[in-house]
């Protein structure tokens, strides 16, 4: 491998991994406040893509266009999803991957019948160019998405940290019964976190859905993505999933540099059993620091 | 189990006996029955493994890891019955060898480790083009041979893979029915209720789980590769795929967890009630019933779920 | 013993003598069901050893000690609740390493035998989390001897249950020190132990603040008033 292979590999990776954050918020926040994992995170972006796709190719606006639409879409499944969510049984690790393995096969079912499992590709021509940066050929829609990444992780952060709001989803994912003692409103925060959730991954579906190939099936490689990022990073910290983010990518595209995009689905899987491994229920450690 | 439920399974039985003639032998509908009773044994194997308290979400690796170790077997021209056989030793070694590796980890951590690990032999079976055929997979793979000395309405067109199919049931039921009375399930159920205790009272737990992998990767490879000779390929998204994961899981919880027919039962009924009457007529929502028979589980199942969570420790290690 | 960053047991030596009962006192969050979940195995104390019959035991699993002759109950029982009674006391029987019945039907027997001693033989088939409080107890012991321990930790047997209860668990400490059983007993009732222990020991904020014969200790009037606080 060449160092301008290496460089190039570098730099696309991180750029990826700016959507990979993005994309692992809303599992990781979801995971906070309620201590449920879900399956469903994967499909729920692929939805969201699909509904991209299907405005764009009806009415021809730019993607970047459509990313609030789908983010706006997915609303009213964020407050069905929580009303499922709250009547989950004890122990809820367990009871919601039961259920949300449900909620997944539902939901690439309607994709398969709404969408008849073909591939499809937000084939922007806006987006296919590339620029050339001190020797490297940046893709221009990697580049795109990546910053539109930035910016809503970079509101989310803001929204997080500086309004009343934020700081309820914050404090009540930190320990639910230590804030609701507080008097803050654990079930609104609970509702809010759902919402923006919900509209993170509608948002992270239109951008996905200029980079790759959607197809009714693909959204546990997101969901297991967003499961190791969770468990390298830890529950509800906004930074460490940055940069978690970005070495996951970094590690992906070095793998594909080295051995070709066929390994790549292999490499997700290994590094989760690998996490799950080496910090035996990792993801408990987020919510209980 | 009650009376009554012993004369319906053995209505259900003596109905499944008659099947073959009663539908004149037709081919299709014969091998929809034979992979509902696999399904069947895949979800027996399911519970039996969730009876000593482990959740798999990758059953699929298993049932993979037979279908493909049987169709190799097979195809490097071994009988299709010791092909099998190494099939089913195929899943046991692989069951085993994710149990002993995530010892340490629980619930649902267990669940996440066994649903990568069916991906990464979904990936694996895609990529390793020289042994596994990569996405294409494999061909040619040899029939059931022909059991000459049963009458022939037992082996006639696709009535022989039925029949085994519907006495591996009954075995797999068997070997579970007796495992529920002798001490491994005894001590099965003393790991899963309350691991500690059971220590406390000279049960170490590690031998006791990766038994029961081994058992229930057992009975879903050859299960695997009673499959992969029916249908006579094999293909990394066919044998790996998710459903194999998803549909025991979701057999056993409807059915009746720790029950020993409720599986079964269950996977005869999801399985034709989508193939039979959602698939013809609206194909793309014929896997709906699993994924609504899964959210009722979890939702209005009181105590559906209650012995996969044993007590309030079962979150991380 | 360093215990969620706080030190909860802290240069504790205690010595038990077979055949003795050694009572352990001390108020809430003194270190007590530590020093029991180190010495059946279940936490692994940062420093400091644990001997048995002449063997260093430290770090040994709990089957390992269960192994060797050392039972324990719980204070807030911790059957295997959706198993019946009947195989709640079955397990130990079953895997136990010493006095080992080859044959299901002694085993069985041995079962009924300690089930009928506890007085819990009309509930054999009941699922355990079917019982009653004073059920669980009975039950707690009859699993802490089903693997014939030589040893046993008793963690607040008493506690929670009516006078009457505690008079039959009186009788129950009498029963098993008739059997040669050498007994650790946790209790916050002191009435109980001054009846049935040969020994006390009383910690506060893991370290041992008086030790001796039950007339003495209970008789020290810094014990009384610091430590033990009113009889329930």
């Amino acid at each position: 491998m060449s160092l301008n292979t290496l460089a190039q590999a570098l730099v696309s990776g991180a750029l990826l991994g700016c959507f990979y954050t993005l994309m692992a918020l809303a599992f990781s926040m979801i995971l906070g406040v309620t201590r449920a994992l879900n399956l469903s995170h994967g499909d729920l972006i692929i939805l969201g893509g699909y509904l991209g796709y299907w405005l764009w190719s009806g009415s021809g606006l730019h993607p970047l266009f459509l990313v609030p639409v789908a983010g706006a879409a997915l609303l009213p499944l964020a407050l069905l999803w929580h009303w499922l969510f709250h009547r989950l049984p004890e122990p809820r690790e367990l009871s919601s991957l039961v259920l949300t393995f449900g909620l997944s096969l539902l939901l690439q079912n309607i994709m398969l019948a709404l969408w008849r499992g073909e591939y499809r590709l937000i084939a922007s021509e806006s987006l296919t160019g590339s620029l050339a940066l001190a020797g490297l050929r940046l893709n221009q829609g990697r580049l795109v998405v990546a910053a539109a990444a930035l910016a809503v992780v970079g509101a989310l952060y803001l929204g997080l940290t500086r309004t009343r709001w934020g700081r309820a989803i914050r404090a009540t994912s930190l320990d639910r019964e230590a804030a609701a003692l507080l008097g803050i409103n654990v079930d609104e925060a609970t509702r809010t976190t759902f919402l923006l959730a919900f509209c993170l991954s509608g948002v992270a579906g239109v951008l996905f859905a200029t980079l790759h190939y959607l197809y009714p099936a693909g959204g546990i490689e997101l969901t297991l993505l967003a499961i190791v990022l969770t468990i390298w990073a830890g529950v509800g910290r906004l930074r460490s999933v940055l940069v978690a983010g970005i070495l996951l990518g970094v590690v992906e595209a070095l793998t594909v540099a080295w051995s070709g995009p066929r390994w790549r689905e292999l490499v997700v899987s290994l590094m989760l059993l690998a996490s799950l491994l080496a910090r035996s229920g990792g993801l408990a450690r987020g919510w209980s620091h | 189990m009650g009376r009554r439920g012993w004369i319906g399974a053995g209505l259900v039985a003596a109905a499944l006996l008659v099947l073959p003639p009663l539908t004149g032998f037709h081919p299709y509908y014969l091998y929809l029955v034979s992979t509902a009773l696999l399904f069947g044994t895949v979800a027996t194997s399911w519970n039996l493994l969730a009876y000593a308290g482990q959740i798999s979400f990758g059953h699929a690796a298993f049932f993979g890891l037979g279908g493909y170790g049987a169709a190799l077997a097979s195809l490097g021209g071994l009988s299709p019955w010791v092909a099998i056989a190494l099939g089913g030793a195929v899943g046991a070694v692989g069951a085993a060898g994710i149990s002993l590796a995530s010892a340490r980890l629980r619930g649902a951590y267990l669940a996440l480790a066994t649903l990568a690990y069916a991906e990464i032999w979904r990936g694996i079976a895609h990529n390793w083009t020289a042994v596994s055929g990569g996405g294409a997979g494999l061909i040619g793979i040899p029939p059931l041979p022909t059991l000459a000395w049963l009458p022939v309405d037992f082996t006639r067109g696709r009535a022989g893979s039925y029949y085994l199919s519907l006495a591996f049931l009954v075995v797999v039921i068997a070997v579970f029915g007796g495992i529920l009375r002798s001490r491994v399930g005894l001590a099965f159920a003393a790991v899963r209720e309350e691991e500690e205790r059971a220590s406390l009272l000279g049960v170490r737990a590690l031998p006791w789980k990766v038994l029961a992998f081994a058992l229930s990767g057992l009975f879903s490879g050859l299960a695997g590769g009673l499959y992969v000779h029916m249908v006579r390929v094999v293909e990394p998204d066919l044998v790996f795929n998710r459903y194999f994961s998803i549909l025991p899981l979701v057999m056993a919880t409807f059915g009746g967890l720790h029950t020993l027919l409720g599986p079964a039962m269950a996977a005869l009924g999801l399985y034709l009630v989508s193939e039979l009457l959602l698939h013809p007529y609206v194909p793309a929502f014929h896997q709906l019933p699993y994924a609504l028979a899964l959210i009722a589980v979890v939702l209005y199942l009181p105590g559906g779920l209650a012995g996969l969570l044993p007590g309030k420790r079962s979150g991380a290690a | 013993m360093a215990f969620g960053g706080l030190l909860a047991l802290r240069g504790v030596d205690i010595a038990v003598e077979e055949h003795q009962v050694v009572g352990l006192l001390g108020p809430n969050g003194s270190g007590k069901t530590t020093l029991f979940n180190i010495l059946s195995g279940l936490l692994r104390p940062t420093a400091g050893e644990v001997w048995f019959a002449g063997c260093r035991v430290t770090n040994l699993a709990p089957w390992r000690l269960s192994g060797l002759g050392i039972g324990r109950t719980f204070q807030i029982a911790r059957p295997f609740a959706h198993s019946t009674v009947f195989d709640n006391v079955l397990v130990g029987i079953t895997f136990r390493s010493r006095h080992h019945y080859r044959r299901v039907l002694d085993r069985r027997r041995e079962a009924e035998r300690l089930l009928a001693m506890v007085g819990l033989a009309p509930k054999a088939s009941a699922r355990a989390n079917e019982l009653s409080l004073g059920e669980r107890k009975r039950l707690e012991l009859a699993m802490a001897l089903s693997t014939r321990p030589t040893v046993l930790l008793l963690d607040e047997l008493a506690s929670g249950l009516s006078p009457k209860g505690r008079e039959e668990v009186i009788r129950f400490y009498g029963r098993l020190k008739e059997r040669g059983l050498t007994i650790f007993a946790i209790e916050h009732s002191f009435r109980v132990l001054a009846h049935v222990a040969d020994r006390l020991v009383v910690l506060d904020q893991g370290t041992i603040v008086a030790e001796g014969r039950p007339a003495q200790v209970l008789g020290s009037p810094r014990v009384m008033q610091a430590y033990l606080g009113e009889d329930e």
